[in-house]
């Protein structure tokens, strides 16, 4: 057996520790667990009525409120438990950039939502700017198509998101105070429909949406104040 | 039991798990040549080059990373140490990182001081991601991941400006240490292994149609255009649903084949079988057709790019030489396997 010398030792403790953060930062991470109202979400409402079903054909009898409510709970510990086994591993990563929880696609959002900005003249109607990827309606469209931006906009579309969606109603009032000097108000609204299920796709059917998370804003404030 | 068998048994174990640790210190002190974190450098230089600069040009860098009275959304976060250092979070202190982050990507790819460069990178997009939190995604911490463990590692001793300074060549067989290369290859197998197992939503499971892929790419938050055609090629999308959730989880069986491969001299029936066929060149056709399909169909941002560079680690630098040398036409196909 060679004799290494000391450095390399102390190198052979600090990658297994580089190792084992990498490692424990992959753990899963339920962050949705820290938003009850999120698990109201007609996809995730769908997920969990599937599971239990499933979970029913086998023999173990739940309902999709009591599974809901245990995988709450559970998450909520989990939750509790990662935050402490994580602690250490936390200045690493914080500093050096080294986090590693991937949760790529884990289900498919299959109500998703879109963006719909429209703004009112002076005792006229209301009149659609923007839409999200409707080039009939591209006010700001170059950037809400950017990676950036889509990120943003998934998040602000779900109603978990309240307060980052507020800053970004007023946001956009801001912008349309200046963008349209004759406008006195703004709404944003995001529609949401369920995905249509390829055999729907083909027969050309679609399912019918509603309009969500509306407000509406004046924009005399942000002429004053801009 | 007596007394000195106990200190035997005691004895044995002491043994192996010094044995254990000797090995460990064995494997990391491996060296090689430059070429394939070389190649990484490159790859990663290139990707948050192109990340800095599209934000830049894209016209995002006032809306999402500045201040509200400087016309942003939020108030920007002022948690970072670099930020703090920079005078506080404003469109200014954005625009600073933004472009010390685009020098050092420059410095990367080209090969000139690339550990500094790579740190400089690092600590600058740290600081830029921190500014806007939800405007990022999980690539941006493969990019961090990655530009970390260049910063440990000699990536500009081959095919680098530097080496061009130091030798008047662009290329050097000087070596370099192979763990960092090691660590890559363990990243990439726990991020698809971490993600495979996360994917918790029926639609990846055979009960519920295989029909994720199709749900996910029609998503109007990240699909390119309508995609509404796949509908008609479900066939396909089930096949590849199916693939791409086992492919994941199952990805840690590239690691145990370069494992297997590193240790030719054992011998077991598992090996034999592992060994039988090239899984590693398997599994990366696999994904490189996963994610150019992702790229193709979806704007997740730099998600494909950097996952494919990280590829780039699961390849010995004698393995670019030779494949090098076979485009050059001067070793025959097959001849070169050893």
């Amino acid at each position: 057996m060679t004799t290494r010398p000391r450095w390399e030792h102390i190198r052979g403790v600090l990658i297994l520790l580089h190792i084992l953060a990498v490692l424990l930062m992959a753990l899963p991470a339920p962050e949705g667990a820290q938003r009850r109202e999120a698990w109201n979400d007609p996809t995730v409402t769908a997920e969990f009525e599937a599971w239990s079903e499933r979970l029913n054909h086998v023999g173990y009898e739940t309902t999709p409120d009591d599974l809901k409510t245990d995988l709450f709970t559970l998450a909520q510990d989990f939750t509790e438990v990662r935050k402490t086994v994580l602690s250490p591993a936390r200045p690493y990563a914080r500093y050096l950039g080294t986090q590693q929880s991937w949760r790529m696609f884990v289900a498919p959002h299959r109500f998703p939502t879109r963006l719909h900005v429209e703004l009112k003249q002076a005792e006229g109607e209301w009149e659609t700017v923007s839409i999200y990827q409707d080039p009939d309606y591209s006010w700001k469209a170059d950037l809400f198509e950017q990676d950036r931006f889509r990120s943003a906009l998934f998040r602000y579309g779900w109603k978990s998101y309240s307060g980052a969606r507020k800053l970004f109603n007023q946001w956009l009032a801001r912008e349309a105070a200046v963008d349209f000097p004759d406008a006195t108000h703004i709404r944003t609204r995001w529609y949401k429909v369920q995905t249509p299920t390829p055999e729907m796709v083909l027969a050309g059917e679609e399912f019918e949406g509603k309009f969500v998370l509306g407000q509406t804003l004046s924009l005399a404030p942000y002429r004053e104040s801009p | 039991m007596s007394e000195s068998v106990q200190e035997v048994k005691g004895g044995t174990r002491w043994m192996r798990v010094r044995s254990a640790w000797q090995a460990w210190v064995e494997i990391l002190s491996t060296r090689e040549t430059g070429t394939a974190m070389a190649w990484t450098r490159i790859g990663v230089g290139l990707v948050t080059l192109h990340t800095m600069t599209s934000i830049y040009t894209s016209g995002v860098i006032v809306p999402l990373w500045a201040n509200k009275d400087e016309g942003g959304i939020i108030n920007l976060s002022d948690k970072n140490w670099l930020v703090q250092l920079l005078g506080g979070p404003s469109l200014e202190t954005s625009e600073q990182l933004l472009l010390m982050c685009t020098v050092a990507c420059a410095l990367l790819v080209i090969g000139l001081g690339s550990r500094i460069a790579a740190l400089v990178a690092l600590q600058t997009s740290i600081a830029l991601f921190s500014l806007h939190p939800g405007s990022g995604g999980g690539h941006d911490r493969l990019i961090t991941n990655m530009l970390w463990l260049l910063v440990l590692v000699r990536s500009d001793v081959t095919l680098s400006l530097w080496c061009y300074v130091r030798s008047r060549r662009w290329t050097s067989s000087e070596l370099i240490y192979a763990w960092v290369r090691y660590a890559l290859a363990f990243q990439v197998t726990v991020m698809y292994w971490a993600t495979g197992v996360q994917k918790m939503g029926m639609e990846w499971m055979p009960w519920g149609g295989y029909d994720a892929i199709y749900f996910a790419v029609l998503h109007p938050a990240f699909a390119r255009f309508d995609h509404s055609w796949i509908a008609e090629v479900m066939p396909l999308v089930r096949v590849a649903t199916a693939v791409t959730w086992i492919w994941e989880v199952t990805f840690p069986i590239v690691l145990l084949w370069l494992w297997f491969r590193r240790t030719p001299d054992r011998d077991g029936r598992l090996r034999r079988w592992v060994r039988r066929w090239n899984l590693r060149l398997i599994y990366v056709v696999i994904g490189l057709g996963m994610h150019s399909t992702v790229w193709a169909l979806m704007d997740v941002g730099p998600f494909s790019p950097i996952t494919c560079t990280l590829y780039l680690s699961l390849f010995h630098p004698d393995e670019y030489a030779r494949l090098y040398q076979r485009l050059r036409g001067r070793i025959p196909r097959g001849t070169a396997e050893s």
